[in-house]
């Protein structure tokens, strides 16, 4: 039995016990749906390396991948939330190195909030917290039974904390805001608050003027008011949003902050972005770092700069040559990107096969992390978690394959 | 016949495994290639659960199958998961923030005979 470490999402579950036999996983302990999928995954539709989509070794597949980006005016090098720190640090290397535009998912996910968080603008917390001393969570514009399916049970609803024995039977509540009745909702149906599409900033102004006393005008005044009391009575709260709030929030990102700092004003209130993808938030606190910036940068001459016009979006426009690793964003990005994506030379390092994989000219098959190779990673909130490879594999891990690739530049 | 939404997409667990098993699995297909309207919307349109639809807008068009929801009512408004068929109708030309419209996808939505869309077709649409 091997006891392992799941990158299946940003909670990093470090307790699964897995029985592997040939191609299959035999049994299974403590894993969810999602990361019964990526272990699994391990035995289909692997990648190999291949050139214009005929099989070459490993080395012509990496020599060819550095020719492209040497060859390239305006490199983009995209992906990296499924990639260890180790693997991003040398990404990030690979940029300066190119004069490059490096992007990640967070992008168009939750880096508008992550940045917040990382800044110390927003106050937030460790999970582990959650667990011991939070008696309200609220899941805003997310579904974890859908998208971080244990972080019910380990840690915000379920669980008996240090200051909090009597746990959801007694002593928690789990608030579900959302456009429909998610899954997560049905599992609180007395606290599950219905927001129109768009109307987060709105549903913002009704509950900040119910912590005033005043009656809201917006939504239902009734039920408003009931949401007011429990936050009011709340001793230690965690607001978890998802993309729901992120995309209808955007750029009054800032009432959110407003709203947490209000209500830091009745007790404590934390915020843990729902990020998806199980190292981002590690590929955002890096570049941060080095660049004073979570995501979009282009370096020239080695200097950093940033702004939209970096996105993968708006970068796909001007790249005339892209690196993807550990990303599908053909099936991820809208149409018209993909598209554009799709007709540059196009390099994917990946374990799998993908549309991104099917549309590259360069193809570098990869180790799966988690089994096939370790390193260490960044949390959803912040705790680094570290982790080995459980199996001998002759597979190349991304940091390998990327240091393979500067080299040869 | 048709009926104009607004689609939100969302996440869900089956389809990200079924995806994990291949993004040309079957499985995948049935769980990314279906929109689910509201009740009312599926009976203007005539429709009945699995029954196929052209959802189309000025950036692209697909073909999938209606589901009806089981939700509270929300005429107007679709769901899909997020998937290479959503985002084959989500426009890439984008605000201040570079976020695409993913959970706000303005389209028409009508009956259709033709087949659903294949994910291959899409890939074949990317590099067209």
């Amino acid at each position: 039995m091997l006891v392992v470490t799941c990158p299946g999402c940003s909670l990093l579950c470090e307790d699964i016990e897995l029985v592997l036999k040939t191609g299959a996983i035999s049994q299974a302990k403590n894993l969810c749906r999602k990361g019964y999928g990526h272990f699994q995954s391990m035995f289909t539709e692997r990648t190999e390396p291949t050139i214009d989509g005929q099989k070459v070794s490993m080395d012509e597949a990496i020599v060819s991948a550095a020719e492209i980006l040497k060859g390239a005016k305006r490199p983009l090098l995209y992906g990296w939330s499924n990639s260890t720190l180790e693997a991003q640090k040398v990404g990030i290397e690979l940029a300066r190195k190119l004069n490059a535009t490096i992007d990640d998912t967070s992008s168009f996910c939750q880096g508008i909030l992550m940045e917040r968080v990382l800044k110390g603008r927003v106050p937030t917390c460790a999970l582990d917290d959650v667990r011991n001393f939070a008696d309200t969570s609220v899941f805003w514009g997310a579904d974890p039974s859908n998208s971080h399916p244990r972080i019910l049970s380990r840690f915000a609803y379920y669980p008996r904390g240090e200051k909090r024995q009597k746990s959801y039977e007694e002593e928690r509540t789990c608030i579900a805001v959302d456009v429909r009745r998610s899954a997560t909702a049905k599992l609180c149906p007395n606290y599950y608050f219905r927001v129109p599409p768009g109307g987060d900033a709105e549903f913002i102004g009704a509950l900040m003027a119910v912590l005033e006393g005043k009656i809201p005008k917006f939504g239902d005044k009734k039920r408003m008011i009931e949401l007011g009391t429990v936050l009011r009575k709340t001793e230690y709260g965690v607001i978890f949003p998802g993309l729901g709030l992120i995309y209808s929030l955007q750029e009054k990102m800032g009432l959110l902050e407003a709203l947490v700092a209000r209500l830091n004003e009745i007790a404590t209130f934390k915020v843990v972005p729902m990020v998806g993808h199980y190292n981002m938030r590690g590929f955002n606190q890096l570049l941060l770092d080095e660049t004073g910036f979570i995501n979009r940068v282009a370096f020239s001459d080695g200097k950093a700069t940033h702004g939209p016009e970096n996105s993968v979006i708006e970068a796909s426009k001007s790249c005339d040559a892209a690196l993807v690793i550990g990303s599908d964003p053909l099936s991820a990005l809208p149409f018209k990107t993909a598209q554009r994506l799709a007709k540059v030379p196009l390099i994917a390092i990946d374990p799998r096969r993908s549309l991104t994989t099917d549309a590259a000219k360069v193809v570098i098959p990869s180790a799966m992390y988690g089994l096939e190779a370790g390193g260490s990673a960044i949390r959803m909130d912040g705790v680094k978690i570290e982790f080995e490879a459980m199996m001998e594999s002759d597979l190349m891990s991304d940091e390998q394959i990327l240091a393979r690739i500067k080299e040869a530049i | 016949m048709e009926a104009v939404v607004s689609i939100v997409t969302f996440r869900d667990i089956f389809q990200y495994e079924a995806g994990k098993k291949g993004r040309y699995t079957p499985e995948y297909q049935d769980l990314s290639a279906q929109i689910i309207l509201d009740k009312q919307d599926m009976a203007k349109l005539g429709l009945k659960d699995g029954g196929k639809v052209l959802v189309e807008n000025d950036v692209g068009s697909i073909i999938v199958a209606a589901k009806a929801s089981e939700d509270d009512p929300h005429p107007g408004l679709a769901f899909m998961t997020n998937s290479p068929w959503s985002n084959h109708l989500v426009r890439d030309d984008v605000c201040d923030t570079s976020i695409p419209g993913f959970k706000s996808i303005a389209a028409k939505v009508s009956p259709s005979g033709e087949d659903i869309t294949k994910i291959g077709d899409l890939l074949e649409r990317m590099k067209a």
